[in-house]
């Protein structure tokens, strides 16, 4: 058992409520700042809020460079003066119609992959148990492509591919009969189902005509270029409300990292805990998946970006949905401006960048 | 129609205020004058949507004819309303598509083809696009059609188009495929007038009524071409089908690593061979409203056994693929087929490609297969 | 299993990132207990070998009559017993005896593949399948493709080359991370590995659409359509595959037991890894070069044996050649039967049948942390 600390802090930072007398000044712990006004104090690890920032940063210089380049040449002027209408037509229309909701799009999905790929690698305690990895992708495209090759009873992809990723985790999830200790027998149904929904595929494509199958193509690949406005909106709303629920389970996130003994003495609710992370990471996986088809890897990569730059012991959620989407902001311009006018879809750009990723962490040796 | 009244209200309203300017003489010769409404169609029609544009340049014609009393001003605005409507219903087409009428007026310079039939009519009418979709299976346009499109940008493949792309070709027309989504379409209809041919069951004729809502849209020379073309096939087939002394039989086919796949026989390729006396062998295998079937079980084959079997691959290997299935004994027990009767062609034109070009191609092909046939007949 | 309940939940809840667990006190798989597997009443060989023998030729025999096309039961029975019409014969001899034929190598190859597999990584959920090992066949067949190499005898060596990269790599997860206490961590890694190279695959497709007809065969298993003569490219490396398991056998047995015993008895643990992986890539990618890739038949054959006659592996390699036709030739039937006149992709009946197998697997036995 490594010999850890454990601050009362949910991810990177936490409202404490200290006495306000002035001669209890601690001094703060180390690689942390302390601010205190009055009653409130605020205790903020270092490490995170620099990653954070320089996250935050990179993503609004990629955003900016996702807005400027492109087959239609615009400089940043234009681009940052078509964004609010003004300027030539086609500059605005370029701006607003074709870049910006796109680059908001691949914000949220690459945000919402990859923090519920935190969330789940948490709970599994592997940085591999993604949930695309483990099966809720390939339930999503299994519906979309049900839905687009005309089995779906005429509902929207979007919708189907957000009832397919539910229906895959209900079905592991009933399956599997419960989701056992760190979620291990239900990991192994997922991939389980994953490959059932996979075969089912594979099925539809393979008996379809070559136009349906170029319809059904973004859904088995993921791709940004085909969004859908209304599943944005509800990818907005997910992020809004699972970002900071995600936040708030924060500091539970941490102690379950820990044998469940020690979590169930530190006052853990741990079966509950465990079940509310995992649906939430099912309902931001659905929603991103709604928008953009399956892009499992941002969730692997994400997390991982976050975890290397906080150098943090906690649970890096916020670096990891900033990290997510900075990469899938970046893959989705190397995707739209690499192989122009012919576009790579986000997910196979996704999973070349991710590769050497996915290699390190499956051959670097245990620390 | 309503905008058309719109623009009518819009131009007279200038017209009307400008009234106590003093008017100049030759004011009705000029009225009367064809190069005034020349003048007239080139300042108010060329930005008809824009109504702006147009109130400021009827203004600019209310000054240059500068009215002095009412009487004459209301007998021109008058004039000048009948006019317009009548050069509107003159000039402008209305166009059929499957989102609605759509009017258009003057012929577009800058097309962009989202559909590979709606490349063969642009280029058959002498229009040559900026901007087309890739053929299904390349990495540029079909064969058939590429060396008379030696510039043309891509811009996408059949099943994902880049729309920046078509904006950077800054086009004032956008052809597009039946079926086209409707949020597809309404960005696109922002660009230039899209069109999208009403999408019409899965028949043998459907490429022609496309043919023709991309040729009106196109303008009516490219209307009268396409009708001259399309009439030329038909003879061609026509007499393609006198030629065959006794009807023979053919099947449609594309090769797949998983077996054969049956061409429907309300495709493109196959309405033309029936066309041109062909029976085709083998069309029940396709389900209806389907435009191909599954990959056929080698134990099929029987079911589309035919005098000849064209057989299309969608890369430039259907030589090879002839061999490869003239060798399978499966191949060698065909009652009817014979290794003569095998014809591999063009998948990007057999079973991808519509349109009057890929038509005239098409039935050329069919002339050459009829020539060997003849040859070794007299051998 | 008893075995396996009798561990304390103290090892079951080990923290993953204390590897340093001596591997004395590894938690056992289930299969590593024989002794116990004659007490729970498993069955002898060669009770259950004689009635397998006989399941797999029915299979057989339904694979000759049974087929997408008019020549129906009767009528191949009939040219089976050289009666019938010329067409029937020729059906049956001609079409479907070498395909049940080629049906017969890849269901043996992948089942004793799967079970080899299954000893060296000592975890029953180790699939070829699952773990990427087809995938990495399929993938380096379409990266051939696209360089242009297309002489059919390329192709098993390519495959054999791409599966053993896939082998070797999932199984060097295993080794790397000590994870032989977590069973789980090499399915995730395998399956992490297989939807990369599915990803991949499908930039291939993306780069070359010309071949994408091509190679869009190798990324669905199927038997339809495959000749012969694809099957003698395979032989040499299937004779080698076959001797390198038959002087395996022992020393597999004996790593069930554990390292030390293994080591013990004059094995070398290592070596007998290195070519167990080796033979397990020699079947993977000799079985996907003839039919695409075909998953769960190396999951759900030996652990159906093992339920069968228990986890020697010497028994299991023997139970799985029979079971595997089984399952590989029922799952082709069915693919002839549903739609006629076309067939569906083998694979994925493949997936359908085996799947749910997966999920018995993890909610009957108790894996370490499950």
């Amino acid at each position: 058992m490594p010999e850890t600390k454990l601050y009362r802090s949910p991810t990177f930072c936490s409202a404490v409520s200290t006495p306000t007398s002035p001669l209890s000044i601690a001094s703060a712990p180390a690689g942390t700042l302390w601010w205190r006004w009055g009653a409130v104090s605020l205790l903020v690890y270092r490490a995170p809020l620099l990653a954070a920032c320089g996250l935050l940063a990179a993503l609004l210089m990629s955003s900016l460079a996702s807005l400027t380049l492109g087959s239609a040449g615009l400089d940043l002027l234009d681009a940052l003066k078509a964004i609010f209408g003004i300027g030539e037509f086609m500059h605005v229309f370029v701006v607003q119609e074709l870049r910006l909701p796109r680059l908001l799009a691949g914000m949220g999905t690459g945000a919402a992959f990859a923090l519920a790929g935190c969330l789940m690698q948490t709970l599994a305690g592997n940085r591999l148990a993604t949930p695309g990895i483990i099966g809720i992708d390939n339930g999503a495209t299994a519906f979309a492509v049900a839905s687009v090759v005309g089995l779906g009873a005429s509902i929207a992809p979007p919708a189907m591919a957000l009832s397919g990723a539910v229906v895959a985790m209900a079905l592991a999830f009933g399956l599997s009969g419960g989701i056992g200790t760190r979620g291990y027998r239900f990991l192994v149904a997922g991939i389980g189902v994953g490959a059932l929904f996979g075969a089912g595929t594979q099925l539809m494509l393979a008996r379809v005509s070559i136009d349906v199958a170029n319809n059904a193509y973004p859904w088995t690949v993921g791709s940004l270029n085909a969004r859908d406005a209304n599943s944005v909106i509800w990818l907005g709303i997910a992020m809004l409300i699972g970002l900071p629920l995600a936040l708030w389970l924060g500091r539970g996130l941490n102690t379950l990292r820990f044998t469940d003994r020690v979590a169930t003495g530190l006052g853990l609710p741990v079966a509950r805990m465990r079940l509310m992370i995992l649906w939430l990471s099912v309902v931001l996986t659905a929603a991103a998946v709604a928008v953009a088809g399956p892009v499992g890897m941002v969730a692997l990569v994400g997390p991982e970006i976050a975890r290397y730059l906080s150098r943090h012991k906690g649970v890096p959620l916020l670096a990891s949905a900033l990290a997510g989407a900075l990469v899938m902001v970046l893959a989705d311009l190397a995707g739209r401006t690499l192989l122009s006018p012919l576009e790579v879809p986000v997910g196979i750009v996704m999973a070349v960048v991710g590769s050497p990723y996915l290699l390190w962490i499956l051959l670097r040796s245990p620390r | 129609m309503l905008d058309r009244l719109m623009l009518c209200g819009v131009l007279t309203w200038p017209l009307m205020t400008t009234c106590s300017r003093p008017f100049p003489r030759g004011c009705s010769r000029m009225t009367a004058d064809p190069s005034f409404s020349a003048w007239f169609m080139e300042n108010c029609m060329e930005n008809r949507r824009d109504l702006a544009a147009l109130a400021l340049s009827s203004q600019e014609l209310s000054r240059k004819v500068g009215l002095r009393n009412g009487l004459r001003s209301s007998l021109l605005a008058s004039v000048a309303v009948l006019l317009l409507d009548a050069s509107l219903s003159a000039e402008a087409r209305s166009v059929e598509t499957a989102f609605g009428e759509l009017e258009i007026e003057g012929t577009p310079k800058r097309v962009v083809t989202l559909y590979e039939g709606a490349l063969d009519v642009a280029v058959a009418s002498q229009i040559t696009p900026l901007g087309a979709v890739t053929t299904r299976g390349g990495d540029g346009v079909a064969a058939y059609i590429a060396p008379q499109v030696p510039k043309i940008a891509i811009i996408g493949t059949p099943r994902e188009f880049n729309i920046e792309a078509v904006v950077a070709l800054k086009p004032d027309m956008i052809l597009a495929p039946p079926g086209l989504d409707l949020t597809q379409y309404q960005l696109f209809s922002r660009l230039a007038p899209t069109i999208v041919p009403a999408a019409a069951e899965l028949t043998s004729d459907a490429w022609k009524a496309q043919s023709r809502t991309y040729a009106e849209a196109l303008g009516d020379d490219a209307a009268a071409v396409l009708e001259k073309r399309l009439a030329a096939i038909e003879s061609h087939a026509a007499h393609l089908k006198s030629r065959m002394s006794a009807p023979q039989t053919a099947s449609l086919v594309r090769r797949m690593p998983g077996g054969l796949l049956v061409m429907s026989d309300q495709l493109f390729a196959t309405g033309l061979l029936t066309a041109s006396g062909y029976q085709l062998a083998g069309s029940d295998l396709v389900k209806a409203g389907r435009p191909h079937s599954d990959p056929l079980s080698d134990e099929n084959l029987s079911r589309i056994d035919a005098q000849t079997i064209f057989l299309a691959t969608l890369d430039h290997t259907s030589n090879e693929a002839v061999e490869a299935l003239a060798s399978q004994p499966v191949f060698q027990r065909l009652k009817l087929a014979s290794r003569q009767g095998l014809v591999g062609v063009d998948g990007q034109l057999w079973t991808s490609a519509s349109g009057p070009l890929a038509a005239e191609a098409l039935l050329k092909d069919l002339d050459s297969v009829r020539d060997d046939l003849h040859d070794q007949d007299r051998e | 299993m008893q075995a396996d309940e009798m561990i304390p939940r103290s090892h079951v809840s080990a923290m993953s990132s204390s590897s340093a667990m001596p591997s004395s006190s590894a938690v056992p798989m289930a299969d590593s207990a024989p002794a116990t597997r004659k007490v729970t009443g498993r069955l002898a060989l060669w009770k259950v070998m004689p009635l397998a023998c006989a399941i797999a030729l029915l299979t057989c025999l339904a694979s000759l009559l049974w087929g997408a096309g008019q020549v129906g039961p009767m009528q191949a029975l009939k040219a089976l017993m050289g009666q019938g019409s010329e067409e029937a014969r020729f059906v049956v001899y001609e079409l479907r005896a070498p395909r049940t034929l080629i049906g017969i190598v890849v269901g043996m190859m992948l089942a004793c593949g799967g079970a080899l597999m299954q000893v060296v990584a000592r975890n029953p959920l180790a699939e070829p399948g699952l773990l990427g090992v087809s995938a990495g066949a399929s993938f380096a067949v379409a990266v051939a493709l696209l360089l242009g190499i297309e002489a059919a005898g390329m192709h098993v060596i390519v495959a054999q080359s791409g599966a053993l990269l896939g082998c070797l790599f999932v199984m060097s997860t295993v080794r790397v991370r000590g994870a032989r206490q977590d069973p789980v961590r090499l399915v995730l890694a395998g399956a992490a590995l297989s939807s990369l190279l599915v990803a991949l695959t499908s930039l291939v497709l993306l780069i070359d659409q010309r071949a994408a007809d091509e190679i869009r065969f190798w990324v669905v298993g199927s038997l339809a359509g495959r000749s012969l003569s694809a099957l003698y490219h395979c032989l040499p490396s299937l004779l080698l595959a076959v001797v390198l398991t038959l002087w395996l056998a022992r020393p597999l047995a004996a790593l069930v037991l554990g390292e030390q015993v293994a080591s013990g008895l004059g094995h070398r643990p290592e070596r007998v890894r290195q070519i167990t992986i080796l033979v397990v890539a020699l079947l993977v990618g000799a079985a996907t070069a003839l039919a695409g890739p075909v998953a769960f038949v190396g999951l759900a054959v030996p652990y159906v044996a093992r339920a069968l006659c228990g986890a020697d592996i010497r028994r299991t390699l023997w139970l799985c050649l029979p079971l595997g036709v089984t399952m590989l030739l029922t799952a082709d039937v069915i693919s002839r039967l549903v739609v006629p006149p076309s067939e569906l992709p083998l694979g994925v009946l493949t997936t359908l049948l085996g799947a749910p197998v997966l999920i018995a697997v993890v909610r009957a036995r108790r894996l370490p942390t499950l």
